[in-house]
């Protein structure tokens, strides 16, 4: 039975999620999480990307981002 | 009552906590609760397996023969005896039971009996998702039938203010009695659980609850493997 997911929260964000495998690496971004708040988006984040071990995980508001450039953006002289 | 008994306890609730989330794993209201509701349920089914292995070092095993033949023999909370209706089971499950579950793994882990100081810890850190996602989940309003019984039940599982659990406090097994637990309870939701008596005198000790009732029959069977034997080849038996 095909199910369609409705947003239940009024205000909700985007959250983008970086990890890190090892203290040596840089961490990366391996995905995102929508929810209304950080504390929701944590327990979003460690459920989704609990599969592998990661030393370190953090999230961050994607509007908290700012972009430079962006792929088929010009870059500014 | 002796610790171990109330280890099981602990282990019997968190399976079946495990067990109700796992249900909600397709029926959540979003996507990302789904996947947090599949995964708070392999967290509490492995806590529980965790638990169940402390029972030997603690001493005498208190899982009776009948668990078999008896899901009355389960020492869960009555919240947990039937499949939840609604998110709102869900939400004041997880914020109200299973933060009141984390209060006793850490009164465990903060009192005298290594066993638990070394096994339980790491439970601690898991749960912290866990209270997360329920408090997150309780400050956008649940409808207040399943919080309050979920709050009433948390009150009579820590027990009497003279009862066992407050025993096992005075003798250091446990770092927190009674008042203590459900005040951390509290202070971690932000709430205050509703102001009610508890019927000690029709309380169980064992079972910590005072409602009569067990399992349902299809969670029963799905302990005892009785579900997945029905998806076996017809021939094949256990261990083939």
């Amino acid at each position: 039975m095909q199910r369609e997911y409705q947003r239940v929260h009024q205000h909700v964000k985007v959250y983008e999620v970086f990890a890190r495998k090892a203290r040596p690496e840089p961490l990366r971004q391996i995905g995102s999480v929508v929810a209304p708040d950080a504390d929701l988006a944590a327990a979003y984040a460690r459920a989704t990307y609990d599969e592998e071990r990661w030393v370190e995980m953090k999230i961050v508001p994607k509007e908290a981002i700012t972009t430079l450039w962006a792929p088929g953006e010009e870059v500014a002289e | 009552m002796s610790i171990g008994e109330l280890v099981l306890s602990l282990a019997d609730n968190k399976q079946l906590l495990g067990l109700r989330y796992a249900e909600w794993a397709t029926r959540a209201p979003s996507l990302e609760a789904d996947i947090a509701a599949a995964a708070m349920g392999l967290d509490d089914i492995g806590h529980s397996r965790v638990l169940l292995g402390c029972l030997e070092p603690l001493g005498e095993d208190p899982r009776a023969a009948d668990r078999e033949n008896d899901a009355g023999a389960y020492l869960n909370l009555p919240y947990l005896d039937q499949p939840w209706t609604t998110w709102g089971h869900f939400v004041a499950a997880n914020a109200v039971l299973d933060t009141a579950f984390t209060a006793m793994i850490q009164a465990c882990v903060e009192g005298n009996l290594e066993v638990l100081q070394s096994r339980l810890r790491k439970m601690l850190m898991e749960e912290r998702y866990h209270f997360l996602h329920g408090r997150s989940w309780l400050r956008e309003g649940i409808a207040p039938e399943p919080l309050e019984v979920a709050w009433r039940e948390a009150v009579e599982w820590f027990g009497p203010p003279d009862g066992e659990v407050a025993r096992l406090h005075q003798e250091g097994q446990l770092a927190a009695g009674p008042a203590e637990l459900l005040h951390r309870v509290e202070e971690r939701l932000e709430m205050k659980a509703p102001s009610f008596e508890p019927d000690w005198g029709a309380w169980d000790p064992r079972r910590r609850r005072s409602r009569p009732g067990a399992i349902d029959a299809r969670t029963f069977g799905m302990l005892r493997g009785l579900e997945e034997r029905k998806f076996m080849p017809s021939g094949a038996s256990r261990g083939a």
